[in-house]
């Protein structure tokens, strides 16, 4: 049975309507008129518990919008979402009870209270037993390193600290769910390996489900095996993050650097993509052309003194598919 | 709510008001800095006082140690009437972290109010060293242990009028964003409309009717006149009457108010 389930979930927001300049915004203090904005629309999707899900789309895509109906503090125009067997926005504090939620931009911790402190009332909040918070915050002060810092208040915590310190507040309580909106926004290299690493393994060794919205697909590569991409409100994949790299990631890219100058380059079954002095980039598609084929082709013709084939990697994917457009929404269950 | 009816328990709001208590500790320069102006301004009203009381004739029921009390208690009262105990709810609603107190199984309101408590029970504290620091500049009269009782309850029912008018304040946040100015406003009336500065018996009558059709008397005038016996026994009960009055009407202005703020918040995402 699904952990999570929304079946053609829609949200509108009304906002006055506004003209611009300061005629418009003194007009805008006395206008009834309104404008509706479609943020969500048609968006059904289900995840089974103990997924990892990556919730991926560009700023204004009905990313955070969606994850706000599925924690209850957003109200549907339409369509039904269930959390964990609850309906959120119409039991908002026990559905509260079974998420945990990290916003890379904005922290649940306290802000003037050592980090400690902020667990011990997360602690009172979910009324967590003495035993287990014990034995979670020992398992989560180990794998987010956190024991340098418990004492510091958090306004003086770097935002690496921060968010470590904002993980192990998510799963403090043991949620089934935990959503994760942008975690690793503006942490470095290391920092985001260790929150991928400790998300990876809350999710193998206690069944918890996660949703993971993200720009950085890198997240979404380490992390889940199952994307839902939505743009301008509506989902357009919905399965694995491999047959997207299947389906879409048909070009491979073929980086030559020239040995001498040619004023122009032309190889048959190839796009120039770009160049840059003496290396090009061409583009093939690998269904209809085979490498072999292509590098004879570019051997008699050229002298080249360095070979490379390039593998499309997933944000390219999702590039295409945002700016070429993609067809039919392409669903299947995972 | 039906299905997700839960269980109420107290402890995690005994919690958020330790924290606050622990939070305000943090501030210790605001502590010395708050004590500081309350002595400078026992001082001069004092000051003030017998200067007018010099040249002038004194009102009746009014003698000069009488209205000394007054001002003092008034600015002892102040220490913890003067604080808006939910900003909290204005702050949060303008950095959008509200949102992540909607996303706990808490009730939101009873978070503020537990906050906004912890933060005076804190203060409290600076009653006893306030008032003993104010006694080297003034002398303060001390009332029957009866007429201090029912001060105690009176200025109790005060602290819920000014609970409820902050907290309304704060809840405009929900529409505006922006309530410095508003704030000002009520300040100033709550200072002069409200006895904190001059006594109300004092105003030109004409003003007694607006006076009495607004809330701040509640707050400081009706302790501060039962405190100096302005306000005998035989009317304690109308004034306490009143005051009550006013904690159900702006109570139930609060809750209209939260109730659509919230509305808002989750029909059209803050």
């Amino acid at each position: 049975m699904p952990i999570i389930e929304t079946v053609l979930l829609r949200k509108v927001f009304r906002s006055i309507k506004r003209e611009p300049g300061v005629r418009g915004a003194l007009a805008a203090l006395f206008s009834r008129e309104y404008e509706e904005k479609t943020a969500v629309e048609r968006v059904s999707f289900s995840l089974e518990p103990g997924e990892i899900v990556g919730y991926i789309g560009p700023n204004g895509a009905g990313k955070s919008t969606t994850i706000k109906m599925l924690t209850g503090i957003l109200v549907p125009t339409s369509g039904t979402v269930r959390v964990a067997g609850l309906v959120p926005h119409e039991q908002r504090e026990a559905n509260a009870e079974n998420i945990g939620v990290v916003f890379g931009q904005r922290s649940q911790l306290y802000w003037d209270l050592p980090l400690r402190e902020s667990f011990e009332l997360l602690r009172s909040i979910y009324d967590v037993p003495r035993d287990r918070y014990r034995a979670n915050l020992a398992e989560f002060g180990e794998l987010l390193d956190l024991g340098r810092f418990m004492d510091t208040p958090v306004r003086q915590l770097s935002l690496g600290e921060r968010m470590r310190g904002d993980f192990a507040a998510a799963m403090l309580h043991d949620p089934k769910i935990v959503y994760l909106d942008e975690p690793t926004i503006g942490l470095d290299v290391v920092a985001k390996e260790a929150i991928r690493a400790f998300v990876a393994r809350v999710n193998r060794e206690r069944g918890t489900t996660v949703i993971l919205t993200t720009h950085d697909l890198a997240d979404v590569e380490r992390l889940s095996r199952r994307i839902i991409l939505i743009d301008e409100g509506t989902v357009i994949y919905d399965g694995a993050l491999e047959r997207l790299r299947e389906e879409y990631g048909t070009h491979r890219t073929l980086v030559l650097t020239l040995a001498e100058s040619y004023p122009e380059i032309a190889v048959e079954g190839a796009v120039v993509e770009s160049r840059e002095q003496n290396v090009v980039r061409l583009r093939f598609d690998r269904r209809t052309q085979s490498v072999e084929g292509l590098v004879l082709r570019v051997l008699e013709q050229y002298r080249v003194s360095d070979i490379a084939i390039v593998e499309p990697d997933i944000e390219t994917i999702v590039r295409r598919l945002y700016l070429e457009g993609y067809g039919a929404p392409a669903t299947v269950s995972p | 709510m039906l299905a997700g009816r839960r269980r109420f328990r107290l402890e995690p709001y005994v919690e958020f008001a330790k924290r606050a208590i622990a939070r305000e500790a943090t501030y210790r320069f605001d502590v010395f800095t708050g004590l500081a102006s309350f002595v400078i301004r026992v001082y001069l009203l004092r000051a003030v006082w017998v200067a007018l009381y010099a040249h002038n004739a004194a009102p009746p029921g009014l003698p000069l140690h009488a209205i000394v009390t007054y001002s003092t208690i008034a600015l002892l009262m102040g220490l913890l009437l003067d604080i808006d105990q939910t900003r909290a709810l204005y702050e949060r609603l303008n950095d959008g972290s509200i949102a992540t107190d909607f996303m706990k199984p808490i009730s939101v309101p009873l978070y503020f109010f537990a906050d906004g408590t912890g933060e005076v029970l804190f203060h409290a504290a600076l009653i006893v060293p306030g008032l003993l620091l104010a006694l080297i500049f003034v002398h303060i009269d001390v009332p029957s242990a009866g007429v201090l009782a029912a001060f105690g309850v009176s200025f109790v029912l005060g602290y819920f009028v000014g609970f409820f008018l902050n907290f309304i304040l704060n809840c405009t946040a929900f529409w505006t964003l922006e309530i410095s100015a508003v704030q000002l406003i009520v300040t100033w009336l709550t200072d002069l409309l409200g006895g904190q500065l001059v006594p109300l018996v004092l105003f030109p009558a004409f003003l007694a009717p607006i006076m009495y059709a607004l809330p701040f008397a509640a707050m400081f005038s009706t302790p501060l006149l039962i405190y100096v016996g302005a306000i005998g026994p035989d009317r304690y009960l109308e004034v306490m009457g009143v005051q009550a009055f006013w904690i159900v009407v702006l109570g139930g202005v609060a809750t209209v108010l939260w109730r659509a703020g919230a509305r808002r918040v989750v029909v059209q995402g803050g």
